[in-house]
């Protein structure tokens, strides 16, 4: 049995962290470490944790078999025992696949973009930390477990968000995020919690739910399932959680490339196909979702096209990215929305890589106003920047296209035409604004020249290429019926419910042609507004759109100020006039009487006998008069 | 195979032995302090491993009585006095550790001293042992005597001279209530066997159990006096405060523990059955000790005092779990134990650390000495943080869960006064505790730069304990296979229930 090697796919980067970590602290501390010391650890625990997925992966080709290894008791608790325990089916062996092969792909490209900085080691630490705790959310056997890794995550993410702490405004970002994150976190407890009273007598597993959450009655569900999915929404940055997302992208741009587009945002996907057996039987939930889903998707897309850091853009299309997923699982595509969860990885994680690059090559610029011309400079960023482009707006043959298109032909088989055209509207907005940043940046005439182009090491330029592959490539694991392919996906995840396509060829195949039309149209009005834009001037942005619907501001005076206005209340009335007073007052009594007591210890062995004495003589008289 | 006899008495034989040669090799005169501390930690260790032995091969409960013949089963070897004496030797060897450094530096110590330390051991060891009254009171007097000449050690001190006294005169008068509760036990039941006293009370319980009671009384007179509860608390702030403090650490992480040790043995095996009689005595008791060591704590400015009289609050945290014991005996019992276990580790980090740092000079006694302590030493701070957390019992320390087990068991057993009047006095606990963490954090520090650096075992030691209260707080089994504070309280209950197999 090799099952116990589950395990060390989550341990090789926890330990490989806590490594990095000690020699960090020993590298500031006492001596300094090279770099290349700490690049050898940070970037084989991924790659080592890649190949052990890969080896379960291969042994579960072609069988159905899961593998469950249980390391040991961790808690005992009247008879509820929890396992550390750890389980791999085609779903976490999928999730650890792309998170390992995309991760390791980003910690080599992190390898070249901090190469200068002085927290290399520190970095490094954070980040496989994170890798290893995103392993254990999607190989935990259970809830608990997978809360673990959920907290790991979220803690990391703050860690990596605030890296440039020096800036009062990055901390700011990092609280924002886990703030924000934490409130998730409520609705996953609740869940937690609630699962557990109605469903945890049998086992607090994955497995054991399955089974014992069907004679769990309906409202309890519903209730599980929407308390769940406001976790997932803190982690995937859906409405009404989603604004920690856009300023998360204070941290290393590595860092947005990993946690905030391939790994950690898609943990809320996850978790909703994880918990798939329960939202199967709340259908209605699933619908709920999907709504939510589709207007952040639209949402996000609208407020995309009037940014103009080029991360935000990005930040902002991965939360609609998001919606889209969210659509798919929320209607019961769970395989559809891994799909996409599994494309986006690979494009997503290569824009942020690719904008990073120009980011650096432009000495940190991030305005895309004062980027420009950039095909003739990189024009290895710029292509691999074009194919991510094209794979994300959805054109044939890139991987987005196709993942995108199963996601609206199950909205539209479905039924659920309102949320079809939602997407399709999104398509084109997301088209539109993602060539808005390409032509501006790679095609606009607006930088000046003033300043010599940053060299981008090698280690930055591979990945790009690996991914710009794969966001070639891995929309082929997925071909529709139509074209004579398979939905590899599909049937390797196995249909969990049975989604089989209400639909006549011909339907689909004007679907198709309508995406791609959208697809198109966008490209077509970015290419009239933006192609070989010049500007003598950074435009100034007014406008609804332009300031995010004021939706920052919003939350700002309807919950922060509120609270704030309460615990001012509460730290200057309150605490000062009532509070203080007993407790002080207390206090005093307390100390008076104390000095009173200390008469009793007067150091004086006679008066101890005689009190002795005293209190025999007590004890005794109390004897007798019980005894008698 | 039959285990001979002696393997099971071998934790005490070494300790014992380990005493006499040392006070044979005190009198070469190339013996110095440091082979003195060596040969004793070697007899200590010996006497742990065995002990240790015991507790992995005789099975989860055991109990026999070894050279039942010679001995006629005055002394008993049960999973619950195997605990016991590991706690005690521990307690022991760390003292020797933590003191090193402070024996070292004080000229007055010799080599008698460690001998004294393995008689004071080998005393107590025999008193958790003992099945016996006057065994009992005989184990008592040898780890009382001891303590006696090792408080008066530093014969150049003053204080310490008129502590050994106070101590030795009103232990002696506290000590002749022990003999004659035996003496009444003895006349009511014919015996001072202690698995027979019980036999009898329970053939002849509905009979007049006036004389039983009035020797049990007695005894828990003395029983009350060792443990400083209230009204016969006046000596412990004296005595300990008079001590040296790598002296004060021993007495109070081991002595009381040994003593519950044996009362413990006493209660629940003999007097079980009449144990009700004795609950509204022990009420007032416990909330006059708690608000007694309350009241003392606050107002004191001297951390050694303050630490001293908090530990008479403690005491009463312990009597509200023996009171407790009366519905669900397994948790209040074990609940003790563990208790016992966890202020043992907090008070001898505490009182160690101090003891380590005031080993080279005389200056940081009060409150006020430590402030800005964290800046000059961040790690003693740190430590020294730890401990009063724990003693305060805050979660994620050792003291916490300790804590936990008493009030829990208190409320389930229908006593919530006392949890009551537990919680507040750890209320009132954390603002004698907490005075120390703010002095060292929040305030600058005076021109004092004389502690030690951190070097030598003793820190170290220290260190270890500091550890231990962290991961006996929130250690599960969270690292795989390395036991925790379920493995703690396990082996608790499993020596609770040695008690009762013979």
């Amino acid at each position: 049995m090799s099952n116990f090697l589950l395990a060390w796919i989550v341990l090789i980067p926890f330990i490989s962290s806590f490594i990095i970590g000690v020699m960090y602290l020993y590298s500031i501390k006492v001596a300094r470490v090279p770099n290349f010391v700490f690049s050898l650890f940070g970037l084989s625990a991924p790659l080592l944790s890649f190949l052990l997925g890969f080896s379960f992966f291969l042994q579960m080709i072609g069988n159905d078999e899961i593998f469950l290894y249980k390391a040991y008791r961790w808690l005992e608790i009247d008879g509820y025992d929890i396992d550390m325990g750890f389980m791999a089916d085609k779903l976490s062996i999928f999730m650890v696949l792309f998170i390992t092969f995309v991760g390791w792909l980003i910690h080599i490209y992190a390898s070249g973009y901090m190469k200068d900085d002085k927290g290399y080691g520190k970095f490094f630490f954070y980040f496989n930390f994170f890798l290893a705790s995103m392993l254990l959310l999607v190989l935990g056997h259970g809830p608990i477990i997978m809360f673990m890794g959920w907290e790991g995550v979220g803690f990391s993410s703050y860690l990596l968000i605030s890296y440039y702490y020096e800036d009062g405004e990055n901390v700011k970002a990092g609280n924002k995020a886990f703030i924000a994150n934490r409130v998730g976190d409520f609705g996953f407890i609740v869940a937690m919690v609630t699962m557990f009273y109605y469903a945890g007598s049998n086992g607090f597993d994955f497995l054991n739910l399955k089974e014992s959450l069907l004679s769990v009655p309906v409202p309890v569900l519903t209730f599980i399932g929407f308390s769940l999915f406001v976790g997932a929404i803190g982690k995937s940055a859906q409405i009404p959680l989603f604004v920690w997302l856009p300023d998360a992208m204070a941290g290393p741009t590595p860092v947005s490339a990993l946690i905030h587009a391939a790994t950690m945002v898609t943990a809320g996907v996850y978790m909703v196909a994880r918990f798939h057996f329960l939202y199967d039987l709340i259908p209605h939930v699933g619908l709920f979702i999907a709504y939510v889903g589709a207007i952040s998707a639209l949402f996000a897309a609208i407020i995309a096209t009037k940014q103009t850091d080029i991360k935000k853009i990005l930040a902002y299309s991965t939360m609609s990215q998001l919606g889209y997923m969210f659509i798919a699982v929320g209607l019961g595509g769970y395989s559809v929305g891994i799909f996409h969860v599994f494309t986006h990885a690979f494009f997503k994680a290569l824009l942020f890589m690719g904008a990073g690059a120009v980011i650096v090559a432009l000495h940190h610029e991030q305005n895309i106003f004062k980027m420009g011309g950039m095909k003739k400079k990189t024009p290895l960023v710029y292509f691999t920047m074009l194919i991510a482009t094209l794979a994300i707006s959805g054109i044939p043959p890139f991987a987005g296209f196709f993942s995108k298109d199963e996601i609206l032909l199950t909205a539209f088989s479905s039924g659920e035409y309102l949320l079809w055209i939602i997407g399709v509207f999104t398509a084109i907005l997301t088209a539109y604004y993602m060539f808005r940043l390409l032509f501006v940046v790679f095609y606009g005439k607006n930088y000046k020249e003033d300043k010599k182009l940053h060299f981008l090491p090698k280690s930055m330029t591979t990945p790009l290429v690996i991914l710009a592959i794969g966001s070639i490539l891995a929309g082929f694991i997925g071909i529709p019926e139509l074209l004579g392919g398979e939905n590899l996906i599909g049937s390797w995840l196995g249909n969990w419910k049975n989604s089989s396509l209400h639909v006549t060829h011909s339907t689909e195949i004007i679907l198709m042609v309508i995406n791609i039309f959208a697809a198109l149209l966008g490209i077509f009005i970015a290419y009239k507004k933006f192609y070989m834009y010049d500007m003598k001037e950074v435009p100034i942005f007014t406008g609804i759109v332009w300031n995010k619907f004021y939706i920052d501001e919003i939350y700002d005076t309807l919950i922060v100020h509120k609270i704030k206005q309460l615990s001012i209340f509460i730290s200057y009335k309150i605490d000062v006039h009532f509070i203080d007073k007993i407790v002080m007052g207390l206090s005093r009594g307390f100390i008076r009487s104390g000095h009173y007591i200390a008469k009793m210890q007067n150091a004086n062995t006679r008066f101890y006998a005689f009190t002795m004495l005293i209190g025999i003589s007590v004890i005794s008289t109390y004897l007798i008069m019980v005894l008698r | 195979m039959q285990t001979p006899d002696i393997t099971y008495l071998l934790p005490l034989f070494f300790v014992g032995v380990g005493a006499i040669l040392l006070m044979i090799l005190s009198t070469f005169k190339n013996i110095n302090i440091k082979k003195g501390a060596i040969a004793s930690l070697v007899f200590l260790t010996l006497a742990i491993v065995s002990n240790i032995y015991n507790l992995n091969t005789l099975g989860d409960i055991y109990s026999v009585y070894p050279f039942s013949d010679v001995f006629n089963n005055m002394i008993v070897v049960d999973t619950y006095a195997s605990y016991f004496s590991t706690i005690l030797i521990l307690g022991g060897i760390l003292t020797i550790l933590i003191g090193l450094h402070y024996f070292q530096r004080r000229k007055e110590f010799t080599v008698e001293f460690f001998s004294l330390l393995l008689f004071s051991v080998f005393g107590m060891m025999l008193l958790v042992h003992a099945n016996e009254l006057i065994t009992a009171f005989i184990a008592l007097e040898i780890a009382s005597i001891s303590l006696y000449i090792m408080i008066g050690f530093e014969k150049v001190i003053d204080k310490r001279i008129e502590a050994s006294y106070k101590y030795l005169v009103l232990g002696s008068l506290a000590g002749v209530f022990f003999l004659l509760g035996s003496s009444f036990i003895y006349g009511a039941t014919g015996t001072t066997s202690i698995g027979e006293i019980g036999i009898f009370v329970s053939n002849n319980i509905d009979s007049n159990m006036s004389l039983i009671i009035l020797g049990g009384t007695m005894i828990l007179i003395t029983f009350l006096f060792k443990i400083a509860a209230f009204p016969f608390q006046n000596w412990a702030i004296d005595v300990y405060d008079g001590a040296s403090l790598p002296v004060t650490a021993f007495m109070a992480a081991t002595f009381k523990a040994a003593v519950f040790g044996f009362i413990l043995r006493l209660v629940l095996v003999d007097f079980d059955l009449i144990r009700d009689f004795w609950d509204d005595m022990f009420v007032y008791i416990i909330i006059f000790t708690l608000a007694y060591g309350s009241f003392l704590a606050i107002i004191q400015k001297s951390l050694k005092r303050m630490l001293v009289s908090s530990s008479i609050v403690h005491t009463g945290y312990l009597l509200i779990a023996f009171v407790s014991i009366g519905v669900i005996g397994e948790n209040a019992a074990s609940s003790i134990i563990f208790y016992l276990v966890a202020y043992f580790l907090s008070a001898l980090g505490a009182f160690g650390l101090i003891a380590y740092i005031s080993s080279e000079d005389q200056l940081r006694i009060t409150y006020d000495d430590f402030r800005g302590f964290s800046h000059i030493r961040p790690y003693m701070a740190a430590m020294l943080s730890v401990f009063m957390l724990s003693l305060a019992g805050i979660p994620s320390t050792i003291g916490f869960i300790g804590k936990f087990y008493i009030f829990t068991g208190a409320i389930e057993s229908g006593n919530e006064i006392l949890a009551i009047v537990g919680i507040t006095a750890t209320f009132v606990s954390v603002y004698y505790y907490f005075k120390l963490i703010a002095v060292m954090y929040f305030y600058r520090s005076p021109e004092m730069t004389d502690v030690p650096p951190l070097k030598g075992i003793a820190p170290l030691v220290i260190a270890v304990i500091a550890l231990m209260i962290i991961w006996g707080g929130i250690g599960n089994t969270l690292i795989a296979y390395f036991p925790g504070v379920d493995f703690l309280i396990d082996m608790a209950k499993l020596s609770y229930k040695s008690l009762f197999i013979l």
